[in-house]
């Protein structure tokens, strides 16, 4: 399978890349990894006039501490931040679902914007950011501005990214002392897409949970954050049946989990219960008991 | 309109190579069409067999998930670069070799550049380290069994010591 | 002249066999570790053109106009065919069964998503894929057929109007009193199954180079081609040339497993090299091609069995109603999976009498093709699912059901109720040293305790028969004819004493170039390397099936040591003559000529190699001089079949027993296998390293299709499963490490005692999976009677036992 024919530039700066972006005559395309991008193209479902490559943009690629919040550029291939150090200590969740995906001949040139930008229903990084209120410094003909990782993932494939935008980089905020993360997927091989999966954080106090957050993925168009859930907890014991409850509620929560040939839309929901458990479980296990 | 193509200069197996390419023409068939270097294969392109891996600026990668455009500029090892140029095979082919690593052998190139690049980047790689990569390479041939022996065949031979012997 | 190809290692002219039946590192190797073989899409020829298929999107359809006019016209397309071109230059395909054939590209209708409707050749593969969007068709859709049952019905609209009807097949074959049996039977066991469609998956897909010359009218084709004689000859019929004017060259193969049927497209190659005036034109099958149209898919299958049990727990009947959903045609032989149970329809098990109610049937789905073990997987699933219900019921460890039941080892040579024989065995013995390894007993105590902890483990016991050294009368139900499968080796000997072997095949992966060095060696007593294998094509070619139905080990075996035995009795001949005594003086061993007991009489094969090619005037006069032979071997005794499909079929019998232990996560429904212990008995072990490697691989593919490996279409005959995001081939972190151990009987009838393996352990693999899932499942009394047992279907199936909705198992009342 071949792509049909396209134009391609590969810019310099972002400016440039911008202006690129910009031009109503040629219908456009941001080209990062190319992971998602390029199996699209070579089947046709993508067919872009034109690929504006942003691989040769210098700085678009750095991890770095900013008072405390972690900062990674959305050209940081996966590959980058698995083995940062910086990310393990700081964003414990963010390492772990790293090693998830896929496996580390893609993740070599698969990119943070790339996955954030394309938001498959079924990846990890968006619920991951949702998870971690990642924010988004996105740039465009009128400048720069920022998106909350909750307003970022609109539906099925679809950011808040407008077509002249331009992913610049993600900010994770500090996390707080004594917070412990799980994530739990259930695929059908080690690497494959998840029928569904869940990033959670946790935080105790006194024995009692007094924060957390559960996000699940593919199960619906976007990130899932089971927000009621979350007020549930807080205050309860963390117990194997507190666990159970609310996954059996964050189950019975999904409206339509999506149906294919690896998972019906009610074997999704049972998969939803059971990795909304395990992350919240490995979340309390890692929780600093105070 | 005949479709532009786009000169594309790069390294390949540490000598310079260079041809023209359409933006679209993927770096698999870009080496196997344009520089004759044909033991690079085609599995899928769809990016999830690896048959197509080999090694760009280091890190192995899919060769159908690459732009030829984009590997303007860059150092790609390929399978013919293994082997030294007398013939003497790479420490892992021998492997591959002595353990019945291949039948067909058709997926053998991915194999060898994923590992390639682990052993450089690895010395002591871990089984779930291995498995990481070697879960990333589709066979349909063998099993894995004879696989597995010939990968834990060349890190024994290969000792604590990466290598970084291409052979060319 | 007669000559006598040794039956067993010992047999071989050399007092220390180096090389067969021992480790060596294979010839192939080299090449293929550096990227040196020429695969087929790795050949470019000059002035060639590439080829991409326009397919029908829908199933059923009729095709209301093609227009082809704006696709020619593009700068880089040098030629566009469709199905008028076909029409005018081509015959419609064999099949089986007989008369399921059509053109190679659509007509007025179209039968199954992908069908080729029309073709273009370009400087490029692109380019080709961008004329296609400017073909211009127009498709009124008809509701498609998607539904084996429904397509039986009366008022079913028919696949091919001209056929009458959508069963391609509907026989009732029995063999012995069935009815008597089950009748007296105080124990009957009823189930039904549902086999979903797997297949082959080489990681090369099909492909071919086309050269139509238009001044001598011959045809060449390379391909990765598995039967390449079979192949050309198909090509002559359906271009009518004459057998002589086509020429196939077969490419190594990046795998085969069966599927390497693909002559649609390769006859539209053709099409569109004659049409561009003789231009080589390249096919190569793209990945979502190879899915979704190509000989991809096998085993579509819906099964109702019936085990008769008698009061001293021996299986007196067995009754295998199956509807194989073959899918638009019979072009791919897909059919003859279903023929080849009749090779071992009762398993490794002295089962009495049993029938086989079969019906083929046609549908709008992509057309069946043959696949590794061809029919036998889903049988012996089946099969061995049905042996367990009826242990369970009877409360007997499945493992003794199993011992009591085998054919024992003195029964040997034994004909099995369908007719076939099965050469030899010592099952008994298989099995002890399968529970062994596997530590059975360990097993069933980890049990005991698992279940205390409400945990789902299981351990299921599979054995099954693994016919080897195919011949065509196994599929003569449906519809192939007569016996015989050649295959021949040519062996020559130059003026230095080193040896080429001219054979008919490609290189597939299973060593068979390494094999013949290995005989050639071992028996002119010289080095590895003094042995070149030279594959030729079909119009140089000994006569060669090539590698299909668990054969060529054995087949080249004897093409090789049979040229090798006419060479030593020429060679005999000179040196009897050169040494001036009677040949019955000479003896041949290690590589020499001599009399026994006078010192100085010997010549090496060399030697007299030399000799003939440079001294004709010493040799006798009535002699060939060459120091070459051809011998051409197929397997002796074949018959005809009778009524009934009952024959002497496949030559030979492997057999294995396989002990898996799994543990299911009933949250998940996800299966791990915790052990897998293999224990089989494939004859003399020719190379066992390459022996071994085929099991490993074939485990594996079982275990995919136990699995993972799924061929979805909805219910408007789409296919679903399009890439391999959807069909998921095993990777390393899906297949257990093997425990493994071997038992070797020869076969009586074979050259070296060998027996066909290289199918092997799939024929067992699926089966014995499920067997284990059943057991983990059975305290729930919930059961697994689909393939692949995914972990949706697992869940499920947890589901509805603790909704209580399944029926008790198994067991009719009888009377």
């Amino acid at each position: 399978m071949k792509p049909a024919p396209f134009e391609y530039e590969a810019p310099s700066s972002v400016e440039e890349a911008l202006r690129l972006l910009a031009d109503p005559a040629i219908e456009t395309s941001l080209l990062a990894g190319g992971q998602s991008l390029v199996p699209a193209l070579n089947m046709r479902l993508a067919r872009p006039e034109r690929l504006v490559d942003l691989g040769r943009i210098e700085g678009l690629d750095a991890i770095r501490d900013e008072n405390g919040a972690l900062c990674i550029g959305a050209m940081a291939t996966k590959r980058s931040i698995e083995r940062s150090a910086l990310v393990a200590q700081k964003q414990p969740l963010l390492h772990e679902a790293t090693g998830h995906i896929a496996h580390p001949q893609i993740r070599n040139r698969g990119t943070l914007g790339g996955s954030m930008a394309h938001a498959d229903p079924a990846a990890e990084y968006p619920a991951v950011a949702v998870a971690l209120d990642a924010e988004f410094r996105v740039i465009g003909p009128s400048g720069e501005r920022r998106i909350a990782a909750a307003d970022f993932f609109v539906t099925y494939l679809t950011t808040a990214l407008a077509e002249d935008e331009i992913l610049l980089e993600v900010t994770f905020p500090e996390r707080p002392a004594g917070e412990g993360v799980g994530f739990a997927e259930i695929c059908r091989r080690h690497g494959d897409f998840a029928m569904a999966g869940a990033a959670a954080t946790a935080r105790l106090e006194a024995g009692r949970y007094q924060d957390a957050r559960i996000v699940l993925f593919g199960v619906d168009a976007t990130p899932v954050r089971a927000l009621s859930q979350e007020e549930r907890l807080r205050g309860e014991v963390p117990s194997e049946a507190l666990h159970a409850e609310v996954a059996a509620a964050i189950g019975a929560g999904l409206e339509e989990p999506p149906g294919d040939q690896h998972a019906s839309p009610e074997f999704r929901r049972q998969l939803a219960r059971t990795v909304s458990k395990r992350a919240l479980e490995a979340a309390v296990a890692r929780a600093a008991k105070a | 309109m005949s479709p532009t193509r786009i000169p594309v200069r790069l390294r390949v197996n540490g000598r310079p190579a260079e041809g023209l390419a359409e933006p679209r023409t993927s770096l698999v068939d870009f080496l196997r069409d344009e520089l004759d270097l044909t033991g690079t294969h085609v599995g899928c392109e769809h990016g999830v067999c690896g048959l197509c891996t080999v090694r760009v600026d280091g890190v192995a990668v899919r060769g159908c998930l690459m732009l030829a455009v984009q590997a303007d500029g860059a150092e790609i090892l390929t399978v013919e670069g293994l082997a030294s140029p007398d013939g003497k095979l790479h420490p892992l082919q021998e492997a591959f070799a002595e353990e019945h690593g291949l039948q067909c052998g058709f997926c053998t190139p991915g194999f060898l550049m994923a590992l390639h690049e682990l052993i450089d980047d690895e010395p002591n790689p871990s089984e779930e380290q291995i498995r990481d990569v070697l879960g990333g390479q589709l066979c349909r041939c063998t099993g894995y069994a004879g696989i597995l022996r010939a990968v834990q065949s060349a890190f024994a031979k290969l000792g604590a010591s990466p290598s970084t012997e291409s052979g060319a | 002249m007669a000559i006598e190809i040794p039956k067993n290692l010992d047999g071989l002219p050399t007092s220390q066999r180096r090389f067969v039946g021992r480790r060596v590192r294979r010839r192939e190797d080299p090449a293929l570790l550096t990227g040196r073989t020429e695969f087929l899409d790795d050949i470019k020829l000059p002035r060639m053109l590439h080829c991409a298929v326009l397919r029908s999107p829908f199933p059923r359809a009729r095709i209301e106009s093609l227009d082809v006019t704006a696709a020619e016209a593009l700068p880089g397309v040098e030629a566009v065919v469709t199905g008028e071109d076909a029409r005018r230059w081509s015959h419609p395909a064999a099949s089986s069964p007989d008369g399921w054939g059509g053109h190679c590209l659509a007509g007025d209708e179209v039968r199954f998503v992908g069908e080729p409707v029309a073709a273009v050749a370009a400087q490029s593969r692109a380019a080709a894929e961008d004329a296609l969007e400017a073909i211009e068709i127009e498709y009124e859709p008809l509701d498609p057929i998607v539904d084996p049952f429904e397509a039986m019905k009366p008022e079913s609209p028919l696949v091919d109007e001209a056929k009458g009807t959508n069963k391609m097949l509907d026989r009732v074959f029995t063999w012995g009193d069935v009815d008597a049996a089950f009748d007296a039977a105080p124990h009957v066991f009823r189930e039904s199954f549902r086999w979903n469609r797997v297949g082959a998956n080489p990681t090369e897909t099909f492909g071919a180079i086309c050269e139509w010359d238009p001044m001598s009218l011959e045809l060449t084709v390379r391909g990765s081609i598995q039967s390449a004689s079979h192949f050309g000859l198909g090509r002559a019929a359906v271009f009518g040339l004459p057998s002589n004017k086509v020429n196939v060259i077969a490419t190594p193969h990046g795998g085969s497993f069966g599927g390497r049927g693909g002559t649609r497209c390769t006859d539209v190659a053709c099409l569109l090299s004659r049409k561009a005036e003789g231009r080589p034109v390249k096919w190569i099958e793209d990945r979502m091609e190879y899915l979704t149209a190509g000989g991809s898919q096998a085993w579509d299958r819906h099964y109702e069995v019936e085990l008769a049990v008698d009061a001293d727990a021996k299986v007196t009947g067995l009754r295998v109603k199956l509807v194989d959903d073959l899918g638009a045609n019979g072009e791919p032989y897909g059919a003859i999976c279903a023929a080849k149970p009749l090779a071992a329809f009762t398993g490794p098990y002295a089962i009495p009498v049993a029938a086989y109610d079969l019906k083929l049937v046609a549908t709008n789905k992509l057309p069946s093709s043959p696949y590794r073990g061809m029919g036998p997987p889903p049988h012996f699933f089946v099969l061995e699912q049905m042996m367990d219900i009826a242990a369970r019921s009877l409360a007997i460890d499945p493992a003794e059901f199993r011992r009591k039941n085998f054919i024992p080892k003195d029964a040997f040579p034994y004909t099995i109720p369908s007719g076939n024989e099965y050469d030899s065995g010592d099952y008994e013995q298989v099995l002890d040293r399968a529970l062994e390894l596997a530590d059975y007993a360990g097993l069933r105590r980890q049990q005991v305790e698992a279940r205390a902890a409400g945990r789902l483990f299981g351990v299921g016991v599979a054995s099954a028969i693994e016919p080897g050294v195919f011949d065509w009368n196994a599929y003569a139900i449906v519809g192939l004819p007569g016996t015989g499968v050649p295959e021949g080796a040519t062996v020559n000997i130059d003026i230095l004493g080193m040896i080429s072997v001219r054979v008919g095949f490609a290189m597939e992966g299973q060593g068979q170039y390494t094999l013949v060095s290995q005989l050639a060696a071992d028996y002119f007593g010289c080095e590895l390397e003094a042995v070149r294998v030279v594959p030729m094509d079909t119009q140089s070619a000994p006569p060669s099936f090539g590698p299909g139905g668990s054969r060529l080990g054995v087949a080249i075996t004897g093409a090789v040591l049979g040229a090798c035995e006419k060479i030593r009795g020429k060679m005999t001949r000179v040196v009897a003559g050169l040494m001036q005594t009677e040949p019955e003086n000479i003896v041949f061993r290690d590589g020499k000529f001599g009399i026994p007991g006078v010192e100085g009489a010997s010549m090496s094969v060399a030697e007299v190699a030399g000799t003939m090619l440079a001294r004709s005037d010493l040799l006798p006069p009535d002699i060939d001089p060459r120091p070459e032979a051809t011998h051409v071997w197929t397997a002796a005794g074949r018959t005809e079949p009778d009524a009934q499909g009952r024959a002497k079929s496949y030559l030979t019998a492997a057999q294995s027993v396989h002990v898996v232990a799994v543990e299911i996560d009933p949250e998940t429904g996800q299966t791990e296998i915790l052990r897998y212990a293999v224990v089989d008995d494939c004859g003399t072990r020719l190379n066992p390293v390459v022996v071994q490697g085929q099991l490993e691989g074939s485990v594996a593919q079982g275990i995919g299709a136990a699995l993972y490996e799924e061929y979805v279409y909805d219910d408007d005959a789409q296919p679903l499963t399009t890439t391999y995001m959807d069909y998921l081939i095993p990777t390393v972190n899906e297949i257990p490490e093997l425990l493994r151990d071997e038992v070797v009987t020869p076969s009586p009838f074979t050259p070296l005692g060998a027996k066909g393996c290289g199918e092997g352990a799939i024929h067992t693999t699926p089966a014995a999976v499920l067997c284990a899932i059943n057991d983990a499942l059975a305290p729930l009394g919930a059961r697994a009677r689909e393939v692949p047992a995914t972990p949706n279907r697992v869940w499920n199936w947890i589901q509805e036992a603790g909704d209580g909705n399944q029926t008790p198992q198994g067991e009719g009342s009888n009377g």
